[in-house]
């Protein structure tokens, strides 16, 4: 594996201001007990990746103080492993303002790939989740002789119209012949991953003569004329996908890993772990009046009353007689006695009182920020 | 470099016959032990939490899954430059080689290590008991008596007084007496086998004891009685709380049963998840657990990655688990990587990590009716097994299949 990652932390394609008011997309958290950095950051590292940079916009607090000196992922090495790729003005951006856009924060962080020896860079972000063997992804690549490989799926995306997304076209021999921007998907076009593999320097150079040229966008001024030249590869990703773009698709993505083969495809692939910062928890307890199916649960929680088609996270607290459904509870929420919630989305140490009743529905599922008391 | 005020010494080297077949490929200390953790987070826990960041573990006996989990201590945040955890193996010297001979002896042979970081006092801990006390308190209490020695102990009823060594103490906790397993117990003070001790008395009394050849070289046996007879200042430090030995297979269980912690209104259980007294350990990666259409889990701690489709019944399930639909666990303890298959029945049982239980397998039997099973590490319980109440299974039963 002679390749760089670097991880886009924000959407840019994304709907979800509640859910990233204090944090970066990166950060939010997933599936129990992780991060969405978790998943590129695994991916990567597992494909033996050993230098990654995150580039970072606003709001980094959360998502440093959760991959800190990438210990978990054994990114800590004396003299390869993780850089944060913090915001600072540069030439490409205004004075006060940090860049606004995947060109600019490349441009930015230009820099950091210059010091590198890694002849190729992966290029990914947080918005689709998946667990892809990335080293097949870089062997598709450097045999196919493509300037640039793009990974795209095939499968139907769900995702909110209020925001675009990118599209491609693969044609034989997987060129990419056409890539498209739009809210809703083209017939026939399939849906990029906004991750892309192409070799270190060329990288530098495209973005330095981009910046140079007062270029704006990375996927429309860099991406979209070497696919239009034909030098871009399409690279399959065959694994499911998760988007969170919105709070509904968050809540249908999350419990979309109580299907016994989507948890399979991102979590027991003893080769490919999804590795996350660990907290010391207790183990899980159960009360003697627990009732609980079909759901995912962290450790440090305690469940004493009812839980259906949930994902709960750490140090959760669900008392006797509550009943949750359809929902995912993040860390350190209490849930009080009486209390109902279906189709809910309940954010980092939330306080349920006695007896209150939430209910949303799976597209307009009921959200709580942080730190609320209902 | 800057002297250590105080270090810790653990004691990890017995062998823990009363726990096979638990021990039979790992060190005491290092076995598993609620849902997660191994006995040694325990002692290891409390030295980080009472400000101790220098511990050497003795070790002898199967050292080696003991070494791995201790690692570099990070765990622990024990991965320092100067201090931190170092594991003390017996070694070789140019005037010969041995093994440990007793505690004392095993503390001995390490003065060395012991000197190296100039502490004012030191720490004597054992590797096999479950309990979560700062020891920080109890050096408070060994500085302001001007002890030379300062002994932990717990009340235990009077009618088991007799199973442990016993202080005697006057008014002011100075221990006038001390009985190893006395008969007739003339108090409820139970040491717990913590002990302070000022280090210039510990270091004479160690090398007096190696150059006494009648000498067992045990702590219990020869340096504290020793002490006492030279009349040093030795006091008891009273500890309230939870503690439990878990060197047999029966405390093993119950301990185990305690870490369930539930309901919240019996203080006499382990209280594990005490956010102001946390309990390091180190981490596999795994996923979270998953409880399934069927899952029923009840009065029971479960670790990550289970999956779990029956029933489970107060018990203590460890990691990467898996129960089928219709089976039925209760008052048991199932370590990593286990299998339940569908319809199995166990119950009052200890099933040791990687054993797969066939399907409408049958394992133990009520806890009123009789004696604990133990299935030992890795065996395999055919379909339709039976592993009879009591029974201690470290063969896989061949001889069953073939009658």
């Amino acid at each position: 594996m002679n390749a760089v990652g670097l991880i886009f932390t924000d959407g840019f394609d994304v709907d979800i201001d509640d859910m990233i008011e204090r944090r970066t997309l990166a950060s939010i958290p997933f599936g129990g007990r992780y991060r969405l950095i978790d998943f590129p950051l695994s991916n990567l590292t597992n494909a033996g990746v050993k230098n990654i940079g995150v580039i970072t916009k606003k709001n980094y607090q959360s998502l440093m103080d959760h991959v800190r000196g990438g210990d978990e992922w054994d990114l800590n090495r004396r003299f390869t492993g993780l850089t944060i790729l913090p915001p600072f003005s540069t030439a490409a951006t205004s004075e006060t303002e940090s860049y606004e856009n995947r060109l600019e924060g490349l441009v930015a962080n230009i820099s950091y790939l210059r010091y590198l020896h890694e002849k190729y860079v992966i290029i990914t972000g947080c918005d689709y989740i998946w667990n892809e063997d990335i080293e097949a992804f870089y062997h598709a690549h450097v045999a196919s002789g493509a300037r640039l490989s793009v990974m795209y799926t095939k499968k139907d995306i769900e995702k909110t119209t209020k925001t675009e997304s990118t599209y491609i076209r693969v044609g034989d021999g997987d060129k990419v012949t056409k890539q498209e921007i739009s809210n809703i998907r083209p017939k026939g076009a399939y849906t990029s991953l906004n991750t892309y593999i192409m070799e270190r320097e060329d990288l530098m150079d495209i973005l330095f003569k981009a910046f140079r040229s007062g270029k704006k966008s990375f996927r429309r001024e860099v991406i979209r004329p070497m696919i239009d030249k034909g030098e871009a590869n399409g690279y399959e990703a065959k694994s499911p996908i998760i988007h969170i773009d919105e709070i509904p698709n968050y809540l249908k993505g999350s419990l979309s890993l109580l299907d016994k083969d989507v948890r399979n495809a991102f979590f027991s692939n003893d080769d490919r772990p999804i590795l996350t910062r660990v907290m010391d928890s207790s183990p899980t307890k159960y009360g003697d009046n627990a009732k609980v199916s079909n759901s995912i649960i962290a450790d440090g929680s305690v469940i004493e009353g009812e839980v259906r088609n949930c994902i709960i996270f750490r140090n959760v607290h669900i008392e006797e007689g509550a009943v949750v459904e359809n929902s995912v509870i993040m860390t350190d929420t209490h849930i009080s006695k009486g209390a109902r919630i279906n189709y809910a989305v309940l954010d980092k140490n939330v306080t349920i009182e006695d007896n209150r009743w939430l209910s949303g529905y799976i597209t307009h599922p009921f959200y709580c920020k942080r730190n609320s008391i209902i | 470099m800057k002297k250590k005020r105080c270090i810790a010494m653990l004691l990890a080297g017995g062998q823990g016959s009363r726990l096979m077949p638990l021990t039979e490929h790992i060190a005491k200390p290092a076995v598993p032990f609620g849902s997660r953790y191994r006995i040694i987070d325990f002692p290891l826990s409390n030295c980080v939490n009472s400000g101790i960041d220098t511990v050497g573990v003795l070790t002898q006996y199967q050292p080696l899954e003991l070494n791995d989990y201790l690692g570099t201590g990070t765990p622990w945040d024990m991965n320092l430059r100067y201090g931190g955890v170092h594991v003390l193996p017996p070694y070789q010297a140019a005037e010969g080689s041995d093994w440990f001979k007793g505690t004392a002896n095993a503390i001995y042979q390490n003065i060395r290590f012991i000197q190296r970081y100039d502490p004012d006092y030191v720490l004597i801990l054992s590797g096999d008991h479950i309990y979560k006390m700062n020891y920080d308190k109890m050096l408070e209490e060994h500085i302001n008596n001007r002890a030379d020695c300062t002994i932990a102990v717990i009340d235990v009823p009077l009618e088991e007084a007799s199973r442990f060594g016993i202080m005697n103490t006057d008014g002011k906790g100075r221990i006038i007496e001390f009985e190893e397993k006395p008969k007739y117990p003339k108090s409820t003070q139970a040491s717990m086998g913590v002990y302070i001790f000022s280090t210039d008395k510990l270091i004479k009394y160690l090398i007096e004891d190696e150059n006494d050849k009648s000498s067992s070289n045990d702590f219990g046996k020869n340096i504290i009685p020793k002490m006492l007879d030279d009349g040093q200042r030795m006091f008891a430090h009273l500890f309230k709380g939870y503690w439990r030995d878990v060197g047999t297979l029966d405390s093993f269980w119950s301990a185990n049963m305690d870490a369930i912690g539930m309901p919240e209104d019996e203080p006499e259980k382990l209280i594990l998840n005490d956010p102001g007294w946390r309990i390091y350990y180190r981490h596999d990666s795994n996923q979270p657990q998953y409880i399934g259409e069927k899952g029923e889990p009840k009065d029971s701690i479960i670790g990550g990655a289970c999956d779990i489709n029956g029933k489970i019944e107060h018990s203590v399930l460890f990691n990467n688990v898996t129960v089928e639909e219709g089976a039925f666990v209760k008052d048991s303890i199932i370590m990593d990587n286990v299998k339940i298959g569908a319809g199995a029945y166990v119950e009052y049982a200890i099933i040791d990590s990687d054993v797969t239980i066939g399907n409408d397998a049958n394992v133990g039997g009520p806890k009123e009716n009789g004696k604990l099973s133990v299935i030992a590490k890795g065996i395999k319980v055919r379909k339709k097994g039976r592993v009879k109440q009591g029974d201690i299974l470290t063969k896989p039963e061949e001889e069953e299949e073939t009658k």
